[in-house]
């Protein structure tokens, strides 16, 4: 891999000092960087399309938060037989997991995003799946 | 039946009904298509590993890429010590992924359209966190639901909703899947029921059904985005969740 850039970079820099073939070749590390985040907007795009799914991941775990704290709530009040009690209570505190579930998930998306971002070869492979 | 939308979930067994110690154990449908994906995992990734050339063909590419998007995926989320999950994550991945997109095939079965089937994934994966959890930190790994920081006054009730939304966890992990593999098929049936619908009333009627057509060619292409990227989300947060398994710090 280093011999076809090597004799493609001597003609190039003709100088032949090392200084400026380090140059030379961080410019082109830096014009391959660009053009990984160019295919990264393309990405991006991807994640525009999948912004029915973000959604429907938020609404699912708000849902699962609330759904969990009533199931909790009701077991405790089947075991104590104090019905509408703790029912309630866990329900709320379910309503706030739920809330923080959402949060939380919102927040993680950046990772999903940097993750896509983060893979040179795949990110192809996703742009092939859309 | 043609216009049941539901008929294409129905379990039925192919070898008879099988009952032993009281439990139906019989060889469904869903059985069979389990079986089906994972032939065909072990089919191209076998393949695509044959020949094993510096330069990958098309094949092997895939396999490549396959590997890579998974890899990528669970180091990216768990860092370097993660490495020791990368098969199991490559299984739930390649076996949803594969599930989906082999429902998509008309007459086939869809096994992650049954709550069953997400749910048990969903649930092993959080047993496996506090399996893993607690093997690896001890009792210091139940801090993860004590965040600190937080006064004392509202401690308790602050991780008691970080408990429920821990258990909430493989709820919403489950019924993401199912609900989007069952919704989609169902809405995919009827726009096609209305086709053979429309198109039963004449002349008129066969002009109309081409809307109804068009629709469900979009809803098939929109199908193939869903089966992708929830296999893809599925993994994505089994890795999250595996992450509080080995970093319970954040």
């Amino acid at each position: 891999m280093a011999n076809p850039r090597d004799t493609k970079d001597n003609p190039d820099a003709k100088l032949g000092d090392i200084s400026s073939r380090l140059k030379d070749l961080g410019g082109r590390i830096e014009a391959e960087k660009s053009q990984t985040t160019a295919g990264t907007q393309s990405s991006m795009k991807y994640q525009g399309a999948s912004d029915y799914s973000k959604g429907y991941r938020l609404a699912s775990e708000f849902v699962a938060g609330v759904l969990v704290g009533g199931l909790v709530g009701f077991g405790v009040d089947k075991l104590f037989g104090t019905l509408p009690l703790f029912l309630i209570v866990f329900l709320l505190l379910g309503f706030g997991a739920g809330i923080l579930n959402m949060s939380r998930s919102a927040n993680r998306t950046p990772p999903t995003a940097e993750e896509l971002r983060n893979m040179p070869k795949p990110n192809d492979d996703d742009d092939e799946d859309k | 039946m043609a216009n049941d939308p539901i008929h294409q979930f129905r379990l039925h067994d192919l070898v008879g009904p099988v009952n032993i110690a009281g439990y139906e154990i019989s060889f469904t449908n869903s059985a069979l298509f389990m079986g089906i994906i994972v032939a065909t995992i072990t089919g191209i990734l076998l393949l695509s590993a044959r020949k094993g050339a510096l330069v990958p063909g098309r094949l092997q590419l895939v396999g490549e890429m396959w590997y890579g998007l998974v890899d990528n995926m669970v180091t990216s989320i768990m860092g370097e010590d993660g490495k020791k999950f990368f098969p199991f994550v490559f299984s739930i991945f390649s076996f949803v992924l594969m599930a989906n997109l082999i429902g998509l095939f008309p007459y086939f079965f869809t096994v992650t359209s049954h709550v069953i089937i997400t749910e048990a994934m969903a649930f092993f994966i959080i047993g496996l966190v506090v399996v893993v959890g607690i093997t690896k930190h001890g009792l210091g790994w139940f801090k993860l639901f004590v965040p600190h920081g937080v006064p004392m006054v509202i401690l308790p009730f602050i991780s008691l909703i970080e408990i429920i939304s821990f258990l909430s966890r493989p709820l919403s992990l489950g019924l993401r899947l199912f609900g989007n593999m069952l919704a989609g098929h169902i809405v995919l049936k009827v726009f096609a029921g209305f086709v053979v619908t429309l198109s039963a009333l004449g002349f008129g009627g066969v002009l109309g059904s081409i809307l109804p057509l068009g629709m469900t060619v979009a809803l098939t292409a929109l199908e193939f985005l869903v089966a992708f990227l929830q296999a893809f989300v599925f993994a994505t947060l089994a890795c999250v969740y595996l992450n509080d398994a080995l970093h319970p710090g954040h």
